[in-house]
């Protein structure tokens, strides 16, 4: 049996010349978004493992990391975090209904919040610092090895939200050329990538801050 | 396409129907759905803050306690991720293979979670 060739399976997807069309494109690109998403999945889910088994066998020490935390500042960069996905797809929507200075506006806003999450947890991770409660190495210290399971995820995070804040800028300079006038394909993968952030963050917020 | 275009109608149309009601508002079904996790969240912090009082002043019920404050708080974060995932991230108008995607390593991560926490502290002994 001959081999089918991509065209002659689905026809519609490509032209003449063997060009793929815009919205298989624009398919394959988030599905590629989608594939990085899920392997990141993978490392937070080990990271968060490795917090939750300590928790269970130091519930004294978490018990007294959550008096040290405290949930004020924390939950306000939560309401930043989910007013910045808020941001985001609106951006998103402005984008598609040709609106380009509404999607800068709105992607700008996203940055923003971004760095004020990024402020709030600098801030937070000072107090804890002055508590004592620093990133070590040293096994036979309480503090330092609740350290390691706390700043593991909630630094490999912040991380995240640092790139996301640095594609949120390189988005908005290539909007402002025009470049998402008839695909906005690129924020629409931008998204998804801030979108998956704030996920991880509403069970971060949880599982280490409240529960 | 005209999936498509429906789907990106529904977007930007600011009305949305919720419990029955017919609600105008700028940005739709986006705008309703931060409200909605702004309400959670607040819900969210209330309950725990409550609970850990709960627990603290009756200690002979504290581990039944902490389970329904585990339960109640991851079940309020799911929803929170799902509502993300669901309008934010368009899962609602995707192709089956996306959720397919994104749903495999999560219940493989559910799986290995579970798994972990099955093993004794101080492991097999073996």
């Amino acid at each position: 049996m001959a081999e089918l060739t991509a065209n002659q399976l689905n026809p519609a997807a490509h032209d003449d010349h063997g060009h793929m069309s815009e919205e298989e494109h624009n398919n394959n690109m988030k599905l590629g978004v989608w594939l990085y998403l899920a392997s990141e999945i993978v490392i937070f889910s080990i990271m968060i493992v490795g917090y939750i088994i300590f928790r269970i066998n130091n519930e004294e020490i978490v018990a007294q990391a959550h008096e040290e935390l405290g949930v004020a500042l924390v939950t306000a960069n939560t309401f930043v975090l989910l007013a910045s996905s808020f941001f985001m797809v609106m951006g998103l929507r402005a984008m598609q209904g040709g609106n380009r200075a509404g999607m800068l506006r709105w992607i700008g806003l996203t940055a923003l919040g971004g760095i004020v999450f990024l402020g709030g947890q600098y801030i937070e991770y000072s107090e804890l610092a002055h508590l004592g409660i620093v990133l070590g190495f040293d096994t036979a210290s309480e503090w330092s090895t609740f350290g390691m399971r706390f700043y593991a995820p909630t630094f490999f995070h912040g991380a995240h939200v640092f790139v996301g804040v640095l594609w949120a800028l390189e988005v908005m300079r290539r909007g402002a050329k025009g470049r998402y006038d008839n695909n906005p394909i690129g924020i629409e993968m931008f998204g998804l990538y801030w979108h998956f952030v704030d996920v991880v963050w509403i069970m971060l917020f949880t599982l280490i801050y409240l529960v | 396409m005209t999936e498509a275009m429906t789907h990106e109608g529904e977007h930007h149309s600011n009305t949305v129907h919720l419990l029955g009601r017919e609600i105008t508002v700028e940005g739709g079904v986006y705008t309703v759905v931060f409200g909605g996790l702004a309400v959670l969240t607040v819900i969210e912090v209330l309950s725990a803050e409550f609970l850990k009082g709960a627990i603290h002043d009756a200690p002979d019920a504290a581990a039944a306690l902490q389970a329904i404050k585990a339960i109640l708080l991851l079940g309020i974060a799911i929803i929170k991720s799902s509502l993300v995932i669901w309008f934010y991230m368009h899962l609602k108008s995707e192709k089956p293979l996306i959720a397919v995607v994104i749903l495999l390593p999560l219940l493989i991560a559910g799986l290995s979670i579970m798994y972990l926490l099955a093993i004794p502290p101080s492991g097999y002994g073996l």
